[in-house]
């Protein structure tokens, strides 16, 4: 008799709960992990993909790289939160390509400071009357920066009301 | 007497804000203590109807802030329970006709003469919920175990930390099914508890009760069998200072369980020999 129930039993947890079900309480787990993690950075998608950029940048002084493949996620280590790169390198570069653009870019940094200065001894020298020309000094070299500097607060700006709206839902 | 004012907050809507002010309130009362309980959702109330009282209000909250009656006048007197009175929201009125200064001050005078100042916050995080908050010391977040109303609770929790008037706050796990959590499908209190650290004050079983007894306009905590009655009055005695031991909901309760029980008991036994 209790055999028979026994059978019934097992054909019946068996049709209601499938052997190999996914664990839905370990994926919603891993997921909210990560989407908080992202929360917690205050790390707009926008920034993430300026910073993903900024690090093409400097990663291709030395190896030559697929840009559009490159991947930059938050991924969960043990209890603490890591930021993984993931760079599929086409070529490594030579010691003398990347010797060459470091040169490169350590002349460029020199000629950007000769200018400061330059910008600086004019202010100094017409103290009254100067503001007009080394406002435009300042303006050329810190021309980039500036930019920079902007994008990013439009970007914030830009980003703060869809982030809002989706926490909403 | 200074009483404590206390925020129910969960950022996300539907969650179950305004059935646990109901609820704690009630269960407060019941156990002695002045209560005033406060709903801010101004707008969209709906406390006056969990506690049946929807057709005793004549002043609301925005009505004392503007002077057309007194703090006391608007107090409503709960059917049952003398200890208990509610402060209506305005219905046809919004957010922005109450200012945190407003409410604070509100908070401050009930203070005076009650043990409990209960605060229903209204959903989101904007005006409406820093009003709720701003005569706070304390604060319980509600949350059920699905990723969208933990996620919203994690985002409340940020902004209470960065409010130094709040001075603990305590998580209440609402909706809780213990058949969907042993078979994996959903997030245990544990998880929850985990993803948030944060301090559990209660865990709430999901009981169809609660649908009932919204219906009747009478908190579940007056039915002394249901499960999610006997898990908010924990909540209150919690409040109190009391120590009471979490409900074991893996407990096999309706027949249908304990038969599975025996039999899955049944079963494994098998299995091992």
């Amino acid at each position: 008799m209790i055999e028979i129930f026994n059978d019934l039993y097992k054909k019946l947890a068996g049709f209601f709960r499938p052997e190999e079900k996914e664990n839905v309480k370990e994926v919603a787990c891993n997921r909210l992990k990560l989407v908080l993690m992202q929360d917690r950075t205050n790390l707009t998608p926008q920034l993430l993909e300026r910073m993903r950029g900024e690090l093409i940048d400097l990663l291709s002084k030395y190896v030559e790289m697929d840009r559009e493949a490159l991947e930059l996620n938050f991924a969960q280590e043990g209890d603490s939160m890591a930021l993984m790169l993931s760079i599929p390198v086409l070529r490594a570069k030579d010691e003398a390509e990347i010797q060459a653009i470091i040169d490169a870019e350590e002349e460029a940094k020199s000629k950007e400071q000769n200018a400061k200065g330059e910008a600086e001894e004019i202010e100094e020298d017409f103290v009254p009357e100067d503001e007009e020309i080394s406002e435009a000094y300042e303006e050329e070299v810190e021309e980039t920066d500036e930019d920079l500097t902007e994008e990013i607060e439009e970007e914030v700006c830009a980003c703060g009301t869809p982030e809002e709206s989706e926490e909403e839902e | 007497m200074t009483g404590r004012v206390i925020v129910i907050t969960s950022g996300k809507g539907g969650v179950g804000k305004t059935t646990t002010s109901a609820n704690i309130g009630t269960a407060l009362a019941k156990a002695g203590q002045k209560v005033v309980l406060i709903d801010t959702d101004i707008g969209l109330r709906n406390l006056d109807l969990l506690l049946g009282l929807e057709n005793r209000i004549v002043y609301t909250i925005i009505d004392v802030v503007e002077e057309r009656c007194k703090l006391k006048q608007a107090l409503v007197k709960d059917k049952k329970n003398p200890n208990l009175c509610l402060l209506a929201a305005a219905q046809t009125r919004d957010k922005s006709a109450l200012s945190q200064e407003q409410l604070k001050e509100i908070c401050d005078e009930l203070k005076k003469d009650n043990d409990f100042i209960i605060v229903d916050c209204p959903a989101g995080i904007e005006q409406g919920f820093q009003n709720a908050i701003s005569g706070a010391t304390e604060a319980i977040i509600v949350t059920t175990p699905e990723m969208s109303a933990v996620r919203d609770a994690d985002r409340i929790i940020g902004l209470l930390e960065a409010k130094e008037e709040i001075e603990s706050y305590r998580l209440l796990l609402n909706r809780v099914r213990p058949n969907l959590i042993q078979s994996n499908d959903m997030m245990s209190v544990e998880d929850v508890v985990d993803i948030l650290s944060c301090t559990l004050i209660g865990i709430i079983p999901e009981d169809t009760g609660v649908i009932t007894s919204t219906n009747k306009g009478e908190p579940i905590v007056n039915d002394e069998k249901s499960l999610a009655g006997k898990a908010y009055q924990n909540v209150a005695k919690r409040i109190m200072g009391e120590e009471v031991d979490f409900i074991d909901l893996n407990e096999p309760r309706g027949i249908v369980e304990k038969v599975k029980k025996f039999f899955s008991g049944l079963l494994g036994k098998e299995q091992r020999a």
